[in-house]
C-alpha cells in the first residue's frame, strides 16, 4: 500500500471540472473553470486576451516546467485549485555582470 | 514506518497547491514508473528580485526522514553550490533547520522555502560552511557579487 501525494481526481469521467488558478508576477491571480480535457491552450488565450497581453510574450509553468498549450490538466495531474505560473518570456545571456 | 510523516507530507503537499508563491515549485519526486515518493522532494527557489541573486532558479531537494516533522528536512542544493552558509556538499545551513536551534514542527514547507530564498541574499559570516564564498563575500565583495550573478545564469528558469 503505497501512499500517494497526488490527490485522486474525484471524478474521473470527462465531465470533471476543476478550478485553475494563474498567478503572474505581481501576485495577480485569475481564476479559471476547466474541463480537465481541455486543452489549457484555450486557458492560456484566454488569460492572455484578458490581460492584453500576446501569448507569445508569457510563458506558462507549473511545478517547475513549461507548460505546452497542447497538454490538458488531466495529463499534467493538475487537481482543484492548482496555480500556475505566468512569466514573461526571456532569453539569457550577452549579460555582462 | 510511522504514517506521522506521510500524513503531513500528504497535507503540505495540499497546502502548497492551494497556496505557492510565485515563481516557486516543489513537489514529491516521482519515479519513472510514476510511483510518487513523498519522502523526497524536488523544488525550485527563485533569486529574489532586486538581488544579485535576480534570474536564478535554484533548484533544491528536501528529504524527510520517518522522523518528520519533529526533526527537520535535510536541504539541498546541487554539490558545489556558492554561498557562504551552504556546504560543499549542497546542504543548506541554516537556524531553522537545525533541529537544534530553530526549528519547530509547526514550520511549514512554504516557510522553508521562502526562509532559504532569504537566505541566499542575507549569508551569516558568523556562522561559514564553506571557504571559497566565504573568504570572497568577507574580503572581496565584488568577486563574491560577480561570482552570485554568474551562478544565476548557470540555473536559468525553465524555457
Amino acid at each position: 500500500m503505497e501512499a500517494d501525494g497526488e490527490p485522486q481526481p474525484k471524478v474521473k469521467s470527462e465531465g470533471a471540472v476543476i478550478n485553475l488558478v494563474v498567478k503572474d508576477q505581481q501576485g495577480t491571480e485569475v481564476h479559471f473553470k476547466v474541463k480537465t480535457k481541455t486543452r489549457l491552450e484555450k486557458v492560456f488565450n484566454a488569460y492572455c486576451n484578458k490581460k492584453g497581453m500576446d501569448t507569445a510574450s508569457v510563458r506558462f509553468l507549473f511545478d517547475g516546467e513549461r507548460v505546452n498549450a497542447n497538454s490538458t490538466p488531466e495529463q499534467l495531474e493538475m487537481a482543484d485549485g492548482d496555480v500556475i505560473d505566468c512569466v514573461i518570456e526571456q532569453v539569457g545571456g550577452g549579460v555582462s555582470a | 514506518m510511522s504514517g506521522v510523516a506521510r500524513s503531513r507530507l500528504q497535507e503540505e503537499r495540499k497546502a502548497w497547491r492551494r497556496d505557492k508563491p510565485f515563481g516557486f515549485h516543489a513537489r514529491p519526486e516521482t519515479a519513472d514508473d510514476g510511483s510518487v515518493n513523498l519522502m523526497k522532494w524536488k523544488c525550485h527557489i527563485p533569486g529574489k528580485q532586486g538581488t544579485d541573486w535576480e534570474g536564478g532558479f535554484y533548484p533544491l531537494t528536501m528529504e524527510f526522514s520517518e522522523d518528520y516533522p519533529t526533526k527537520p528536512p535535510k536541504c539541498k542544493f546541487p554539490a558545489g553550490f556558492f554561498h557562504p552558509n551552504i556546504y560543499p556538499s549542497g546542504t543548506v545551513c541554516l537556524s531553522i533547520l537545525n533541529e537544534d536551534e530553530g526549528w519547530r514542527p509547526s514550520i511549514t514547507i512554504k516557510q522553508l522555502l521562502l526562509g532559504i530564498q532569504e537566505l541566499l541574499d542575507t549569508p551569516n559570516p558568523g556562522s561559514p560552511a564553506q571557504s571559497d564564498a566565504f573568504v570572497l563575500f568577507t574580503q572581496q565583495k565584488a568577486e563574491y557579487v560577480k561570482k552570485v550573478k554568474r551562478q544565476a545564469l548557470n540555473y536559468p528558469p525553465p524555457s
